[in-house]
């Protein structure tokens, strides 16, 4: 009997030490653990990474990022093809479950998914755009595209010949809707008897029904065109089809697709706003804010096609974008938005 | 407002209204042959789209439009054989199976652009070959004249089905088919192969719809989901023209020139919402749709329903 209790007791506190050992040891594990950790960083998509326009400016961006803070360091996930929010939304609490630390769904039309799963991951950081509404772990970004879109309208009125220049709209919302009220001021600016076509396709990724729309505009006159989201690759062979027809590009640096046509782009730097998410997470804000892109703050650019530079805009025209750009960024010029 | 009817932009509306019906034509053609013999395909908005990226990743590679369209046909026809042998052989839920071809399309389009090409690249596709004489006739030259040999392909095909279904033995057999397969099947005709023969020349025409969208246009590109749906809208058409080749036609010419009226409308900028103007193409189709219901003619009999022979 009394050797039964001595073992009784020896075995109880054997596990009384294991248990404790055991706990410190984990939590000296977990401390570690959380210093290599990670960042894992998801992404969604409204239309593929390769869609030479506003999909492909974030997942350019966000893979930068990614290299800028080391492979090793940040984990990327992505989802494309999500047009519909509903099922963009169930992506987002999937990866919310999965543990992702940075959740981006790259477009207006989530703001509902992300709101409401945002509730229920206080722990995770959100950020979505074009968009003004923050919680306080959700970041909304917002691209000033307008302030471009002034510039290239003041290069267009002084460029075209026909007095006439268009805007091939995709639906009428969003960074579009501002991209084309800045283009519009600044064709104005210039000369408010140029003639400014406008029309949308109701679509973002129909390429072909775009061509046809620039063609339309093309053949109404038009001589200097621009417009925005994907399905502007379509409107710009409408473009490269007419000589002496020529397009200014959102999102991305869309020369390429038509080198002899394509002036100049206005290129997002979504890397930065990445690399600016990351570091506050790091800090432990995980949101509340509004992260705005525009010329003055350096997370737009505006690229000249360099083959077109030289022939086109005369030392004349290139004063005056020097001039516009500078009024734009000190704020002596400011696109009026509805 | 004046402005807005000159005759040149009326000429435009009518030269983009043919250029934009020449998908939907090709596909819904096809389309009717397939279910006048008793099957529907809703799976070729998914052959439309391999038809369009294999033809355009051929004449990238090859530098031959020639060789893009003749890939189109090779695939097509491989499609249309997989088509038909789910829902002839296999005797499949038509409906579930054609959902099935177009996921799959729209999938492999997308991952063969991806391992392949994985950017947007342009090369130049068919240019509008004029035809001589005719194409020098004031206005009616500028419409129909002046465009390219796809466009001139899609129209030549409607009295070539016309003559084919109903001038041919074999338009007969494929009518039979449609309407009554066991009696046709008594007198000894395949049901098995003409249904296969059609389904195969449907697909071979969406495929060659698809191609039109990439290398049928003067710069040609391919994107992912380039068809954007023309597919689907080619199976309303053949409803819409009531299994019949001009009918088809007419549908296709009614809704594109409403579509490029509606562009041409929002550009003049007469101060209709845009909205509206998109919306225009649809809601006139469905409202003509009721009233050419009046008088009804239905479909082919057996269209979606598999062929037992009674034992």
């Amino acid at each position: 009997m009394r050797r039964e209790e001595k073992t009784r007791r020896f075995l109880i506190s054997l596990l009384v030490v294991v248990f404790v050992l055991g706990l410190t040891a984990s939590y000296g594990c977990g401390k570690k653990e959380t210093k290599v950790e990670k960042i894992k960083i998801a992404l969604i998509l409204p239309s593929t990474k390769d869609d030479m326009s506003w999909s492909q400016g974030m997942y350019e961006g966000v893979m930068d990022a990614q290299k800028e803070l080391g492979v090793d360091n940040v984990e990327v996930n992505v989802t494309e093809q999500m047009p519909d929010p509903v099922n963009a939304g169930a992506a987002i609490r999937d990866y919310a479950n999965k543990g992702f630390n940075i959740i981006i769904a790259h477009g207006s039309q989530y703001q509902n998914p992300v709101m409401e799963v945002a509730k229920d991951f206080p722990n995770v950081t959100f950020a979505y755009g074009t968009a003004f509404q923050t919680a306080t772990n959700v970041f909304a970004y917002d691209p000033e595209a307008q302030d471009g879109a002034y510039i290239f309208g003041v290069l267009a009125a002084k460029l075209t010949k026909t007095k006439t220049v268009g805007i091939v709209g995709p639906v009428k919302t969003g960074d579009a809707i501002k991209y084309n009220y800045g283009f519009k001021q600044g064709v104005d600016s210039i000369d408010p008897s140029i003639k400014v076509l406008e029309s949308y396709t109701g679509s973002f990724g129909d390429t072909i029904k775009a061509k046809e729309m620039a063609t339309a505009q093309i053949e109404a006159g038009a001589d200097i065109l621009t417009g925005t989201a994907q399905q502007s690759v379509g409107a710009i062979q409408a473009v490269a089809e007419k000589p002496g027809v020529y397009w200014f590009s959102n999102d991305v640096d869309q020369s390429s697709l038509a080198p002899d046509h394509i002036i100049a782009s206005q290129a997002y730097k979504w890397k930065d706003v990445v690399l600016y998410i990351v570091d506050n997470y790091k800090k432990g804000k995980l949101g509340g804010e509004v992260i705005s892109l525009s010329l003055s703050n350096g997370r737009i650019e505006i690229v000249f096609n360099p083959k077109l530079k030289s022939t086109l805009i005369t030392p004349e025209i290139e004063k005056l974008f020097n001039e516009t750009l500078e009024k734009i960024k000190n704020g002596s010029i400011k696109v009026k938005l509805p | 407002m004046g402005n807005f009817f000159q005759t040149r932009v009326i000429v435009s509306i009518f030269s983009a209204g043919i250029r934009l019906a020449t998908p939907y034509l090709l596909a819904s053609i096809g389309e009717m042959l397939d279910q006048r013999s008793g099957v529907y395909n809703l799976g070729i908005e998914g052959i439309m789209l391999i038809g369009a990226f294999l033809s355009f990743y051929t004449s990238l590679k090859t530098g031959s439009l020639m060789l893009g369209i003749l890939m189109a046909i090779i695939v097509g026809l491989l499609m249309g054989l997989l088509s038909a042998f789910i829902n002839v052989t296999m005797k499949a839920e038509q409906g579930i199976s054609g959902i099935g071809i177009y996921m799959f399309g729209f999938g492999l389009s997308g991952l063969l652009f991806r391992l392949t090409m994985g950017a947007i690249v342009t090369i130049d596709g068919f240019k509008s070959t004029p035809i001589p004489i005719l194409s020098k006739m004031p206005y009616i030259g500028e419409i129909f004249f002046n465009q390219n040999w796809m466009v001139y392909l899609a129209f030549l095909l409607v009295p070539i089905s016309y003559i084919v279904l109903f001038k041919t033995t074999f338009g007969l057999k494929i009518r039979s088919v449609g309407e009554n397969p066991s009696a046709a099947d008594s007198l000894g005709v395949s049901v098995e192969f003409v249904r296969y023969v059609c389904i195969i020349i449907g697909s071979v025409l969406a495929a060659l719809a698809g191609a039109f969208l990439t290398i049928g246009q003067q710069k040609a590109i391919f994107v992912e989901n380039i068809s954007a749906g023309r597919g689907f809208i080619a199976i309303a058409l053949v409803y819409f023209g009531r299994w019949q080749p001009t009918g088809v036609m007419i549908g296709s010419l009614l809704f594109s020139i409403l579509d490029a009226l509606q562009i041409r409308v929002q550009i003049a900028n007469i101060g209709i919402p845009y909205e509206y103007a998109v919306m225009a193409p649809y809601i006139i189709t469905i409202i003509v749709l009721v009233f050419v219901a009046q008088h009804r003619i239905g479909g082919p009999t057996a269209l979606g329903k598999p062929f037992e022979r009674c034992k």
